[in-house]
């Protein structure tokens, strides 16, 4: 029968060869591999202060006759440090998921287990299929005072931990990012960039639960950021960007009354509309069509106000 | 004196309307008629010291003798009702205060505008042409309420015409009138109704910054809002002008026409000092424009 | 005011109250004092609690809520919360805590005359029956006054969370552009 060991990084580890006496002739190996004497105290094979390396199969033979006395599989490993959990609404109202993970490896397989609590209410936590850790849990009810209450239990062979989360219903309201965001040129505008984006598609009700926009962008060729947040409609238009450099522009959304930003969106690159160079043509009609054509280069068609303080 | 309170004068302190006609009654007592041998046919009405016509006396009966003014315009204070006595000495019977006025008209222009004070503090001020003068004591209140909701009025201070509500509430009409009142009558504005939110004047952005950046023709401002997007959204404008120059150019509104902390001012020349200033006003154009905010310098790049 | 105008209004003053109340709230905390002014403090819900209307509802069955049905349950909950608030601005701390009570519960009865002018328009009844709060004991001490009193600002808040989605939904229903029947509006 394969045996499974499981043993603390740093542990002495001491394996008996089954029933053989102690002053037995054995052959103990690793993997396959005979181990030198010098670990051995009698038949008992002594593993001291055991590290990963030390994981692997181990087999004690009885010296003369080879047949096989003894045999397990020895996994080093830690037991779990507090598992780190985060819940997050990003399908609200139709419920919100947790997932977790662990600060640092075990080495040895792990078993979570996921308790959610609402006021005296145990409720349901369905493992998703993709990702691993997670699950998701559907609301019952809506606009709740009361807290919810989520522990996670990690187990494996070497230990426990936990951890727990109380949260307001619409403290973690979190939407995806916005998709789909496209941003194009306005044609005859050198200043404009008119961007569009979609609702996260995992957001079910944006009739009912509207989500308004934040919207940033900079030129390439600055480091900073310029914003502007959006109350509703999935479209703006960006009117004072620098005339033919290339734009990156990112989108995040929040529900319009309770929760938190998304994260960014995807950046999409623009540069805004710039005027065909003119191709070379007859004296002529260089003189006919530079009166009548506005170059990108002339100041700003702008309202002369005169006085100082005019109001 | 002589004779003691032999009599008195009904109406006591009348007010009167200009123009309208009056009588007063002056009434003896019976006392006195033993006592003194005065007769309400002895009777001699007087405005000030000047006697009043005889002809608008009428001797209601032995103890009382009325007089009647067509236009109250002639009367003054006091009135006074007095007898010849004795050895014809004129002895005064009673007087009275006369007051002449004109009732309150109908308060008149009546508007309104919401002052943002601070952050979360907005006053309301309406104002309102009182209408020609009453020579009387006139008081104003501003009226205004909620469907099934009253508020107490507003007493303006030291005006006639104006009145400041330090407690405003958006977002549910309201209706708005004013009334004035003397003692010869009442009268009632328009009534306006609107909700506060869209007479807003809202405070002038701050913390107004202009950085200049990579390229030489563009200054970037930034501020910050008063306003919360709660309340409302803002729309802006942005203007500026060379420091040595005196001629303001505007940005083109439409291009800050929609809610937003900062903007990159093109254009402009290289290595040049410039002065900003900026206002806002409601996004969707109802309401008022802010004062300009204070004016920032900032300096292009060289080319 | 057509019903879409109204209920578009109704909505702004609800995410105004919202606005006004995430500082007031916070302030008023500080004014109870720890622990009730800590984040994650979060106090037993005694029976007492209970009589402040709740906003927890069913999801079902809140999506499937009438349009009457749906405004009258906020109009009878702003009925029954401002009660108990006016009962609170009454003595709290500062004057300038007083005042800014005195202007939120003034913006409560706003909104409360606002969802009676939705009704209107739209033709329903206003709900028969007490909207006062019901008279209750004062509570024993101070401590568990103070617990009423964070509960009472928790359940307004998580109401106007509500209302803001309950207003949503009917905004989507009845856009301002629709002209609906003008009932005779009470009032003006």
């Amino acid at each position: 029968d394969s045996r499974i060991q499981y043993e603390r990084v740093g542990a002495d580890v001491t394996m008996k060869c089954g029933s053989m006496d102690w002053d037995a002739a054995v052959t103990w190996t690793a993997n396959g591999t005979d181990i030198d004497d010098s670990h051995l105290n009698g038949s008992y094979l002594i593993l001291k202060n055991v590290d990963l390396t030390r994981s692997g199969q181990y087999s004690c033979y009885e010296g003369s006759s080879w047949h096989l006395k003894y045999q397990t599989y020895l996994k080093v490993g830690v037991p779990p440090k507090e598992p780190v959990l985060m819940c997050r609404s990003n399908n609200y109202p139709k419920g919100f998921y947790c997932s977790w993970h662990l600060p640092s490896p075990t080495y040895i397989p792990n078993s979570f287990n996921i308790s959610v609590i609402h006021g005296t209410r145990e409720m349901v936590c369905e493992k998703d299929i993709f990702p691993k850790n997670r699950c998701h849990i559907r609301y019952l009810q809506l606009f709740s005072t009361v807290k919810y209450k989520v522990t996670l239990t990690v187990t494996n062979a070497l230990g426990k931990n936990s951890t727990t989360l109380t949260f307001d219903e619409f403290a973690i309201v979190k939407p995806d990012p916005p998709e789909s965001v496209v941003a194009k040129p306005v044609p005859n505008n050198p200043r404009r960039l008119e961007v569009a984006w979609q609702n996260p598609s995992s957001w079910p009700d944006p009739e009912s639960f509207p989500l308004k926009f934040f919207l940033r962008y900079r030129p390439l060729i600055l480091d900073q950021w310029q914003h502007v947040e959006l109350s509703d409609g999935t479209s703006h238009t960006i009117t004072d960007a620098y005339a033919g450099k290339e734009y990156i522009i990112q989108v995040a959304a929040k529900d319009n009354d309770i929760g938190t930003w998304s994260d960014w969106s995807v950046a999409v690159h623009a540069t805004p509309w710039t005027e065909e160079p003119k191709h070379l043509t007859t004296e002529v009609q260089i003189t006919e069509t530079t009166s009548t054509s506005t170059s990108s280069f002339m100041p700003p068609p702008t309202t002369k106000i005169c006085d100082k303080g005019a109001g | 004196g002589l004779v003691q309170s032999c009599g008195h004068i009904i109406p006591e302190s009348p007010v009167l309307a200009l123009g309208s006609n009056f009588t007063a009654l002056c009434i003896l007592n019976e006392s006195c008629l033993d006592f003194g041998n005065i007769y309400a046919n002895q009777i001699i009405w007087k405005i000030k010291n000047k006697v009043v016509p005889k002809e608008q006396y009428r001797e209601i009966n032995r103890t009382v003798s009325s007089v009647t003014f067509n236009d109250t315009s002639s009367l003054a204070t006091p009135l006074t009702c007095n007898v010849l006595a004795d050895g014809q000495i004129e002895q005064n019977i009673y007087g009275i205060a006369v007051t002449i006025g004109l009732p309150p008209e109908k308060p008149k222009n009546l508007s309104c505008i919401v002052h943002q004070i601070s952050k979360l503090t907005y006053h309301m001020t309406c104002t309102w042409k009182p209408g020609r003068h009453t020579f009387l004591d006139t008081h104003f209140r501003l009226k205004y309420r909620w469907p099934r909701e009253s508020f107490p009025d507003c007493i303006p201070k030291d005006t006639n015409n104006s009145c400041t509500i330090s407690d405003v509430q958006f977002f549910v009409n309201l209706e708005v009138w004013v009334e004035a009142a003397n003692a010869l009558g009442k009268a009632e504005s328009d009534r306006l109704v609107f909700d506060p939110i869209e007479i807003v004047k809202p405070l002038p952005p701050h913390n107004l910054s202009v950085n200049s950046g990579i390229l030489p023709t563009v200054l970037k401002l930034s501020w910050e809002n008063w306003i919360s997007a709660a309340v409302m959204e803002l729309k802006f404008n942005i203007r500026y002008r060379i420091i040595t120059d005196t001629n303001w150019i505007q940005v083109p509104p439409e291009d800050t026409a929609s809610p937003r902390t900062s903007f990159s001012v093109q254009g402009l020349r290289p290595y040049t000092k410039y002065v900003f200033s900026i206002r806002c006003m409601k996004e969707d154009g109802v309401g008022y424009w802010s004062n300009w905010s204070e004016e920032k310098v900032g300096v292009t790049t060289e080319d | 005011l057509g019903a879409g105008q109204s209920i578009q209004k109704t909505y702004d003053l609800t995410r105004y109250l919202e606005h006004q109340l995430r500082t007031l709230a916070g302030t008023y905390l500080n004014y109870l004092g720890p622990p009730f002014n800590e984040p994650d403090f979060t106090p037993p819900r005694l029976a007492r609690a209970e009589r402040v209307p709740g906003a927890t509802v069913d999801l079902e069955l809140w999506r499937g809520l009438t349009d009457n049905a749906r405004l009258a349950a906020n109009y009878r909950a702003y009925s029954r919360l401002l009660c108990y608030l006016r009962a609170l601005d009454g003595q709290a701390g500062t004057a300038e805590l007083r005042h800014r009570l005195g202007h939120f519960c003034s913006s409560l009865q706003g909104l409360v005359l606002s969802i009676a002018g939705v009704m209107s328009s739209l033709g329903y009844p206003l709900p028969a029956g007490p909207t006062a709060a019901p008279g209750s004991p004062g509570a024993a001490n101070d401590f568990l006054k103070k617990m009423d009193e964070f509960w009472l600002l928790k359940e307004l808040q998580t109401w106007l969370w509500r209302s803001a989605k309950d207003f949503n939904r009917l905004k989507k229903k009845v856009p301002p552009a629709v002209v609906t029947l003008r009932l005779e509006a009470r009032g003006f």
